[in-house]
């Protein structure tokens, strides 16, 4: 690599450094205060039924059994695949991150069930049942130049253990 | 609740369906003429001139605001209430059942329910899901069948073969209908071979779009001018979003671990207690293949066979025009194609003809006295209705 190469890249990386970063959605997750504290997933559980939700129930109203006795609540980080599938086109709107990409439905251990993108992943071993963990990265730069960021799920990575 | 009179139908008419795009050799047609065509061929079809219509009901998705008005403005302008439907792919269901429901209270004697669409090209947009889920890439609709494919394979052992199965039986059907989009057979190496859009779910289990119009009159006792064999509305039920069911191409609902509910299955159920009819009296169905495996659990969420039981009914012919239980005899989705406003109608006329002895190459035999269409629609809505004669 060439020195004006070389000097390039550098820039780009100064470049990517001041880059804003921002949520797809303000409160999808926690944002932590320390790096040894990871970011969860925020959703709402009813506290008449028991029911839980994601994304949080933002008008406060359990669509289950209609209490209002609905609180905010952090999600586990692991979950397991209910299904998935892989898109292999690219959407008409919207989307603007890579193709093919895979997508499914997670099951928390508090009982729900969300949609997410998956990632770091071979396509072809994504299973049904596969334990899967929390990850929050770039979806897609936006026209200012900003990433946008997104909660995904991948396989979760078995030594790290952890009960939460 | 209101005693509720009879109410027969008294005329049914299509448009062929077809992309109406003005290229490569084919007619332009804008959506309100598909609309317009629709109406006049049931008004013909019931022996009916237009001033004998004391409501319409029009179902659309894409065609801008008052679809029902632009059709009709060209046929006759009376005065009659024009009530346009957007309820995604059970709009043509819905506008059906306000029309029974307007006859079955006494409010009208005769009453249209039409619909019809002009598609947009590509991936059927559905704006149904919040922004930032459409920024997730979440709103593709072969990919929210693609993952109900996967839970059903999981739970069932059904294959990509089965699948398969049911586009190969619906366009062998279809090669039957004159009116149908594809009326050209498939085989199934050339849907197993066909482009993958999202996996399990490849190009030929997809519907293709299309582009056209139907429309049904439905008039009380005493009020029908056509011959033939008189065919009643023993059922006409549309629910919408119930809690804890997971239901392909409708938007946010991701069903709970603690709680099931189908609803499918919900309205099936109010069908049959409405009708007092039961899955076993079913002699030809229409069931919703807008993807084809969907037609497999559907045919069980309604109640027609055991979970698990499709796949094999399918691969030994039951499910064939001389089967014990003719599917989708039309073609259904897979070969008429997809114009939103007009589909759940199609399948309403399909059981019709069928009851009535006018399906032509493809008619049942036996003569079929009883027949249910099913929609489902983005939102979600599940409409199920059921013709007796």
């Amino acid at each position: 690599m060439g020195g004006d190469e070389l000097a390039h890249q550098s820039a780009k990386e100064v470049a990517s450094r001041s880059m804003r970063q921002i949520p797809i959605k303000e409160g999808l997750w926690t944002v932590p205060f320390s790096a040894e504290e990871k970011p969860r997933l925020i959703g709402s559980r009813c506290l008449r039924c028991g029911e839980v939700y994601f994304p949080s129930k933002a008008y406060g109203i359990c669509v289950n059994c209609q209490s209002r006795d609905i609180e905010n609540a952090a999600l586990s980080r692991n979950g397991k695949i209910y299904s998935f599938t892989v898109v292999m086109q690219r959407p008409p709107e919207y989307y603007k991150g890579p193709v093919p990409y895979a997508e499914g439905i997670v099951e928390l251990p508090e009982g729900v069930r969300l949609q997410t993108l998956f990632t770091d992943c071979n396509f072809d071993d994504l299973k049904v049942g596969m334990d899967v963990e929390l990850v929050i990265e770039k979806l897609h730069e936006d026209e200012e130049g900003n990433e946008v960021i997104a909660y995904k799920f991948r396989p979760a990575t078995r030594s790290k253990g952890g009960a939460d | 609740m209101a005693h509720l009179r009879e109410v027969a139908i008294a005329g049914v008419g299509l448009t062929h369906f077809d992309v109406y795009d003005g290229d490569r050799g084919r007619l332009f047609k804008e959506g309100y003429e598909l609309g317009m065509e629709a109406v006049l061929n049931a008004l013909q079809d019931a022996g009916m001139e237009w001033g004998d219509i004391q409501a319409a009901f029009c179902g659309s998705v894409y065609q801008n605001t008052g679809s029902g008005h632009q059709a009709l403005d060209q046929i006759g302008m009376t005065g009659i209430p024009i009530i346009n439907v957007e309820n995604a792919c059970s709009s043509g269901a819905s506008a059906f059942r306000l029309a029974y429901q307007s006859v079955a209270t006494g409010l009208y004697d005769i009453a249209l329910a039409f619909g019809y669409e002009k598609m947009p090209r590509g991936f059927i947009r559905s704006t149904a899901w919040p922004l930032w889920q459409r920024y997730m890439g979440f709103n593709v609709q072969p990919a929210a069948y693609a993952k109900e494919s996967v839970r059903y394979a999981e739970e069932t052992g059904a294959t990509e073969e089965d699948f398969a199965r049911v586009t190969v039986k619906n366009r062998k059907n279809g090669s039957l209908n004159p009116n149908a989009r594809f009326q050209k057979e498939v085989t199934l190496e050339e849907v197993l071979s066909s482009r993958m859009i999202a996996k399990p779910m490849r190009l030929l289990h997809c519907c293709p779009l299309a582009d056209g119009g139907a429309a049904a009159i439905l008039c009380s006792k005493g009020k029908r001018k056509s011959k033939g064999k008189k065919v009643t509305v023993a059922a006409s039920v549309l629910c919408s979003g119930v809690y804890g069911s997971l239901t392909g191409g409708s938007g946010t609902a991701i069903s709970s671990v603690r709680i099931h509910n189908d609803l499918v299955e919900l309205s099936a159920n109010e069908a049959w207690e409405k009708s007092g009819c039961g899955p076993e009296d079913m002699d030809v169905v229409e069931a919703y293949d807008t993807m084809a495996p969907g037609e497999l659990w559907d045919l069980e969420k309604l109640g027609l066979c055991k979970k698990g039981e499709a796949p094999g009914l399918l691969k030994t012919g039951a499910l064939n025009i001389d089967g014990r239980i003719p599917v989708n005899t039309d073609g259904g989705l897979m070969s008429r194609g997809h114009p939103l406003g007009a589909t759940a109608l199609a399948q309403i006329i399909e059981i019709y003809k069928q009851l009535r002895g006018e399906a032509g190459a493809r008619q049942v035999p036996g003569g079929p006295k009883v027949g249910l269409a099913h929609s489902m629609g983005a939102g979600p809505n599940s409409a199920v209705t059921i013709l007796k004669r």
